[in-house]
């Protein structure tokens, strides 16, 4: 995503919360649902994030036992790449702030 | 499925079975080309609390989002009657299988205790949820075989 795009919503914000933003990392959360399969799920973060299969089924467990659970970091852009990219194997992700 | 040593898999369904998996998808292209509310949850807001944001973001991705599945729909149609997929096929029927059953899940309010009781025939929805619960062991066939690759 390019800075152009960007542009827009940070102007909006007051000068002392774009300095924080330049230096706190987004989280990428997955959200648990009824419908999609345990063993689907792994197979997804193994895929997009490279994980090893123990640490994708533990990711994964932590979704479905917890309700949700972190699975990325980093700028705002690289969040938001990955909730589209998990967007588009059906699961429920969000972004935010750490 | 079956993961062969070539790369490519071996599906075994019936001639039956295909036309359904063609059907169904036929009808999850109509609903993605007509925007219907059906398929609201193949498009998740970005932002828990920010609904500026997720509009933002829905603006940039969302026609990536649609012609992937789209593609994925195409391809799955070109495939439903061979016996041998390759790869890339088996992605998109992953793909479709997946969104099918979030689209009809919805649709029927499934929980994750969906299976602990049997379903009552009297149940309007008895078909569909036995076609949700066909799709569910189709696409968990699917995954095993796709895993397979990634041990």
């Amino acid at each position: 995503m390019s800075q152009t795009i960007e542009a827009p919503v940070r102007v909006e914000r007051a000068e002392t919360e774009e300095e924080r933003d330049a230096d706190r990392p987004w989280i990428v959360i997955v959200w648990n649902d009824p419908v999609n399969l345990m063993t689907y799920v792994t197979l997804v973060f193994q895929k997009l994030f490279g994980y090893s299969r123990a640490k994708a089924e533990h990711l994964m467990l932590q979704v479905h036992n917890e309700g949700k659970a972190v699975v990325s970091s980093g700028t705002r852009e690289k969040a938001e790449y990955d909730v589209s990219r998990l967007h588009a194997h059906g699961l429920w992700a969000t972004l935010q702030e750490d | 499925m079956t993961a062969l040593p070539d790369g490519g898999y071996a599906v075994e369904l019936g001639d039956a079975e295909r036309e359904v998996l063609r059907r169904l998808a036929e009808e999850l292209r109509e609903l993605l080309t007509a925007d219907d509310p059906a398929v609201a949850r193949l498009f998740p807001a970005a932002y828990r609390d920010d609904p500026a944001a997720s509009a933002e973001y829905e603006g940039l991705v969302r026609d990536g989002l649609l012609g992937g599945r789209l593609d994925a729909l195409t391809r799955l149609d070109a495939t439903a009657g061979a016996k041998r997929l390759s790869h890339a096929d088996v992605e998109a029927w992953c793909g479709v299988l997946n969104d099918l059953r979030l689209v009809l899940g919805e649709r029927l309010g499934v929980t994750e205790d969906l299976y602990e009781e049997d379903i009552d025939p009297r149940d309007p929805r008895a078909p569909e949820l036995a076609v949700y619960g066909w799709l569910t062991w189709l696409q968990g066939e699917v995954v095993e075989a796709l895993s397979t690759r990634l041990e």
